[in-house]
C-alpha cells in the first residue's frame, strides 16, 4: 500500500515556521492561496501576504522589487505558470540580478498533475530552469523532505526552485532522514551493476525495479538526485565509475531534466551507457496518477527494461 | 532656493545631461539616442530636484528607487548618475563595451546608483509595485518613481500591475509614462492605440494628471501633486517629443538607435549650447 503526505502543506507550515523566526519571508501568491493551503500563513502573518491575483508576470517580477529591498519573497503557485508564463521574468528580473527569489511550483510532473490534464501537468518546468544561470533547483523526494528542504533554500543566497506535488503525493523516504542540498543520496544498493538516478515522486518505482532486478540477478545501486543545480557531479561519477550503466527515471520529458543532467556529466566525464526513462516528448492525458505514469513510460516494467538494455550495452552484446 | 532658480538649475543640467547622452553614444557607436533625449528632464528632474538619495552611498535603504522600464533610455540616467556622482564621467564613454560598467540596458549588480535592471519593456511598474510595497513591510518612507515608455503600456504586465498597485494602495508608487508618442516600429497610434490613456489608468483606480515632459516647473508640480494623494498610486502622463533638444533627432523615428556622425555630433553639441 502507498502511503500519501501533502507537499503543499508541508511546503507552507515548514514556510510559516520558518517566517516566524525570519521577518523578512514574504509569501506572494497568484491566486494560488488555496493550491498551496496559504490560509493559515495568511492569518498569521497578513502583512507578509501579497496576493495579486491571476497575474504570474506580475507576482515574481513584483517579488523581485521586493527582493530588491531586502527581503525574502517566496513565490507559490502552479509550476508550469512561474517558469512558463512568468519565464522571462524570472530570468531577466530574478536569476539575472541574482535576487534571493525563492519560487515553489505544484503540480510538478504528470503524476501531480494527473487528473487535470496537460494544462496543470508541468513536466518541461526543470529543463526550462535549468537553461537559466544561477537558479538552484531542487526536486524533493516527498513531503517530509519537502520540509527540511524549504528551511535549507530559504538559507541559501539568490533564486531557488522548488518543485512540490499534487497534495496527494506518495511517502516516499523515511521521515527521519535528513536533506543535504547539493549532495545526491544512495537510498538502496543491491550491488554495482547498473545505478538508477531518480528523483522526487519516481523514487518509489526506482526502489520497486530495484528490488525486482535483484531477484533476476541484477545487482542495482538506486541514487536520488534531488538537486539539479547545484549538480553533484562529483557524486555521480563516482558512482557512474563503479557501476558503468545508468538508468535516469525521472517525472518530466526525458528532454532537459534529470536526464538530460546526467547524461552532459556522462558525456564530459564518464562515458557508459544511458537509458532515459521519462515522458518520451510528447504530451500525456488526463488519469490516475499511479496508472498515468504506467501508461507513459514511467512503470517499474520500463525502468527495469531499461536497465537491461543498458547492461547490456555495458557488456557488449545487445538486449 | 526659489522655485525658479530650481528650474534654472534644472535646465543647465539637462542640457548638459543631453550633451552627454549624444557624447557618449557617439564616442562608443551605439545606443539610443531619441528616447534618452525624450526623458533627459524628467531624469534630470527627478535626480537633481526629487530623490532624496546618497551617491555615496547606494545601497542606502531608505533612499528613493528609479526603475527605468524603458531601460534603452539608460543612457540619460547614465549621464545623470555621472554628474551626481556615482561613479567618474570617464565611464560614460565605456558605454555597451565590454568590461563596461554601463551595460546595453541597466544592470543593477554592475552599475552603482541603478536601482533595478530593466531593458526587457513592461516589466517597470511591476518591480515598483514590490519595491512600494517592500517599503510597508520594512517600515520605510521612500517612494518608489517609475519611467516607462508609452509603447510599453501595450504590455499585459502592465495592467497586470496597475490592477494590484490600486488594490494595495500604493501611494509611494509615482510612475511617468515617457508619452512621446512613436516606439520602434512608427507611432504607437498607428501601431496598437493607447488612446485614450487617462481613462484607462482612472479606470484602473490611479491618480493621474496629465503634464509637459520638458517643463519643469510642471514636472516638479505634479510630483508634489501625486505625494498628495497618499492613498493611491499616481501617473504622471508626461508628453514629450522623442529626441528632444537637437533639431534634426525631434520626432525622427530614424534615431531611434542611430550613432551620429562626427559631423551631427558637433552640430547637436552646438545646438546644446556646446
Amino acid at each position: 500500500m502507498i502511503k500519501y503526505a501533502n507537499t503543499r502543506v508541508a511546503f507552507i507550515d515548514s514556510l510559516a515556521e520558518l517566517a516566524d523566526k525570519n521577518p523578512k519571508i514574504v509569501l506572494v501568491c497568484s491566486d494560488s492561496s488555496k493550491v498551496i493551503r496559504a490560509d493559515g500563513f495568511k492569518a498569521a502573518f497578513p502583512d507578509r501576504f501579497i496576493d495579486v491575483g491571476i497575474a504570474e508576470q506580475n507576482a515574481v517580477a513584483c517579488a523581485a522589487g521586493l527582493a530588491s529591498c531586502g527581503l525574502i519573497p517566496v513565490v507559490a503557485t502552479y509550476a508550469g505558470f512561474i517558469t512558463m508564463r512568468a519565464c522571462e521574468q524570472v530570468r531577466t528580473f530574478v536569476a539575472y540580478p541574482f535576487l534571493n527569489v525563492k519560487m515553489v511550483g505544484a503540480n510538478g510532473g504528470i503524476g501531480a498533475g494527473e487528473r487535470e490534464g496537460v494544462t496543470h501537468q508541468f513536466f518541461e518546468d526543470l529543463g526550462i530552469l535549468r537553461t537559466i544561470p544561477g537558479i538552484t533547483i531542487v526536486v524533493p523526494a516527498d513531503a517530509s523532505q519537502v520540509s527540511k528542504a524549504v528551511e535549507a533554500v530559504v538559507n541559501v543566497p539568490g533564486p531557488v526552485y522548488l518543485r512540490i506535488g499534487s497534495g496527494r503525493d506518495p511517502v516516499v523516504l523515511d521521515s527521519d532522514l535528513p536533506f543535504e542540498l547539493g549532495k545526491i543520496r544512495h537510498l538502496q544498493v543491491f550491488g554495482d551493476d547498473v545505478a538508477i538516478l531518480a528523483n522526487g515522486h519516481t523514487i518509489p518505482r526506482a526502489l520497486a525495479a530495484a528490488k525486482r532486478l535483484y531477484n533476476s540477478g541484477i545487482k542495482a545501486a538506486v541514487v536520488e538526485v534531488h538537486t539539479l543545480r547545484p549538480l553533484d557531479t562529483e557524486g555521480i561519477v563516482a558512482i557512474l565509475e563503479k557501476t558503468g550503466a545508468a538508468v535516469t527515471v525521472e517525472d518530466h520529458n526525458i528532454i532537459g531534466g534529470l536526464g538530460s543532467a546526467i547524461a552532459e556529466v556522462i558525456a564530459e566525464k564518464v562515458p557508459v551507457p544511458l537509458a532515459r526513462v521519462g515522458l518520451r516528448d510528447l504530451f500525456p492525458e488526463s488519469g490516475e496518477a499511479e496508472k498515468l505514469m504506467d501508461a507513459y513510460g514511467l512503470s517499474v516494467d520500463d525502468i527495469c527494461n531499461a536497465c537491461r538494455q543498458v547492461l547490456a550495452r555495458k557488456e557488449g552484446r545487445s538486449a | 532656493m526659489m522655485i525658479s532658480d530650481t528650474v534654472s538649475h534644472l535646465e543647465t543640467m539637462a542640457r548638459q545631461i543631453r550633451r552627454d547622452i549624444i557624447t557618449m553614444i557617439y564616442q562608443a557607436g551605439d545606443g539610443h539616442p531619441g528616447p534618452s533625449l525624450s526623458c533627459a528632464d524628467l531624469v534630470t528632474a527627478l535626480y537633481f530636484a526629487i530623490m532624496e538619495v546618497d551617491p555615496a552611498n547606494p545601497q542606502w535603504s531608505r533612499r528613493d528607487r528609479l526603475i527605468l522600464s524603458k531601460g534603452h533610455a539608460c543612457p540619460a540616467v547614465y549621464a545623470a548618475l555621472a554628474r551626481k556622482g556615482y561613479f567618474d564621467l570617464s565611464e560614460l564613454p565605456q558605454l555597451r563595451t565590454l568590461g563596461s560598467i554601463l551595460q546595453g540596458h541597466p544592470d543593477m549588480l554592475k552599475t552603482p546608483g541603478i536601482d533595478f535592471t530593466s531593458g526587457s519593456l513592461g516589466n517597470g511598474i511591476s518591480v515598483g509595485l514590490g519595491i512600494a510595497l517592500a517599503a510597508r513591510i520594512n517600515g520605510l518612507h521612500y517612494h518608489t518613481y517609475v519611467i516607462t515608455g508609452d509603447g510599453e503600456l501595450q504590455e499585459g504586465i502592465i495592467w497586470e500591475a496597475a490592477m494590484a498597485a490600486k488594490h494595495y494602495q500604493v501611494g509611494n508608487l509615482i510612475v511617468f509614462v515617457d508619452y512621446n508618442g512613436i516606439q520602434s516600429g512608427g507611432r504607437t497610434e498607428e501601431i496598437s492605440g493607447l488612446e485614450p490613456i487617462v481613462p484607462k489608468f482612472e479606470a484602473f483606480g490611479w491618480h493621474c494628471q496629465v503634464i509637459d515632459g520638458h517643463n519643469f516647473t510642471e514636472i516638479l508640480t505634479a510630483v508634489a501633486n501625486a505625494k498628495a494623494t497618499p492613498a493611491i498610486p499616481s501617473v504622471i502622463i508626461a508628453n514629450t517629443i522623442k529626441g528632444k533638444g537637437i533639431s534634426f533627432i525631434e520626432n525622427n523615428n530614424a534615431w531611434h538607435k542611430r550613432v551620429p556622425t562626427k559631423a551631427e555630433w558637433e552640430q547637436a553639441l552646438q545646438e546644446l549650447g556646446g
